[in-house]
């Protein structure tokens, strides 16, 4: 499988998942002008991963905005590890957040209370 | 005689404390123009981080609504180009930021938006975020579907949203919705 990477703009996500490591990095503003466009091929790569093998994954998010439509594959996204979880496979999210803003920890933590896998919240440097 | 009266254009800014202003059509490098515009101005306005966050993310799912409305092709509106452009204000008063949109719509279309907003005035906290999570799930729609972005902006909003729809003629209205942060 080849890696799958993609270069940040102002309004779509730097994007890098390496299928030789197993981590995932997602990280900038993700508010594009047709998220689905923009999300297709990352879930039809995600699928293809998980289809391939039993190696652990560690997705590493580094978001600092996500609009409603990208909150929404997100979430498919996050799904989808939780059922590898769930199957036994080794999965950790790790989501960098802004200490010092209330808000966006709120968002993760909120988004968190779904999820059984391990999910931790770390700070990020701003 | 000058063709454009700035001072009474100005004063109207200044009235009603408007800081960022666009009127026109809205493509996707307008929204990432006036996001990057909308950060600064905030940030040098020393609005504490909360607030940025939310003053952002309620502009882009405002603007990304009148984008995503006006460049449909189902949607028959009149052939006038001014009916696919959006109005869109960011304010300030002393304790609140405000953000404002508005633009035209079918009558059609103006009931459905009355159908989306009209369970969000009266739902407390508690009901928006269990309304959020479950339209969370709900299937991706091809039209962008504005259902999510008006409970995530009821759920930023520190009072109720306020709407309006103001009949034009026989075919279409006036939609405009005020955020209050």
């Amino acid at each position: 499988m080849e890696q799958l990477e993609i270069i940040q703009s102002k309004s779509t996500p730097y994007i890098n998942f390496d299928p030789e490591t197993g981590v995932f990095e997602i990280g900038g503003d993700s508010y594009p002008e047709n998220s689905h466009e923009f999300y297709t091929p990352v879930m039809e790569w995600i699928d293809q991963f998980l289809e391939e093998g039993e190696k652990p994954i560690l997705l590493r998010v580094t978001l600092t905005y996500m609009n409603t439509s990208s909150t929404k594959y997100m979430i498919q996204l996050l799904d989808r590890l939780e059922d590898a979880h769930n199957d036994g496979r080794s999965v950790e999210v790790q989501w960098f957040c802004d200490g010092d803003n209330e808000r966006e920890l709120d968002t993760v933590e909120e988004l968190k209370e779904d999820f059984e896998m391990p999910f931790n919240i770390k700070n990020r440097e701003v | 005689m000058q063709r454009f009266d700035l001072l009474s254009l100005r004063n109207t800014f200044e009235k009603q404390g408007i800081m960022i202003s666009f009127n026109g059509y809205f493509s996707h490098t307008v929204i990432e123009q006036l996001g990057e515009a909308v950060k600064k101005h905030l940030q040098s306005d020393e609005a504490p981080k909360n607030r940025i966050k939310d003053v952002f993310s309620v502009f882009i799912e405002q603007a990304q609504n009148l984008k995503n409305y006006t460049t449909r092709e189902d949607i028959k509106l009149p052939a006038e180009k001014e009916s696919r452009s959006g109005t869109l204000i960011i304010a300030r008063n002393e304790d609140n930021y405000i953000i404002s949109s508005g633009n035209i719509v079918h009558n059609d279309d103006a009931v459905l938006l009355r159908e989306h907003l009209e369970p969000l005035l009266g739902a407390d906290k508690d009901e928006l975020k269990r309304l959020y999570k479950n339209q969370l799930r709900e299937p991706l729609r091809d039209d962008g579907g504005a259902g999510l972005g008006f409970i995530s902006m009821a759920r930023k909003a520190s009072t109720p949203l306020h709407y309006s729809v103001k009949e034009l003629d026989a075919e279409t209205s006036f939609f405009t919705i005020e955020v209050i942060i």
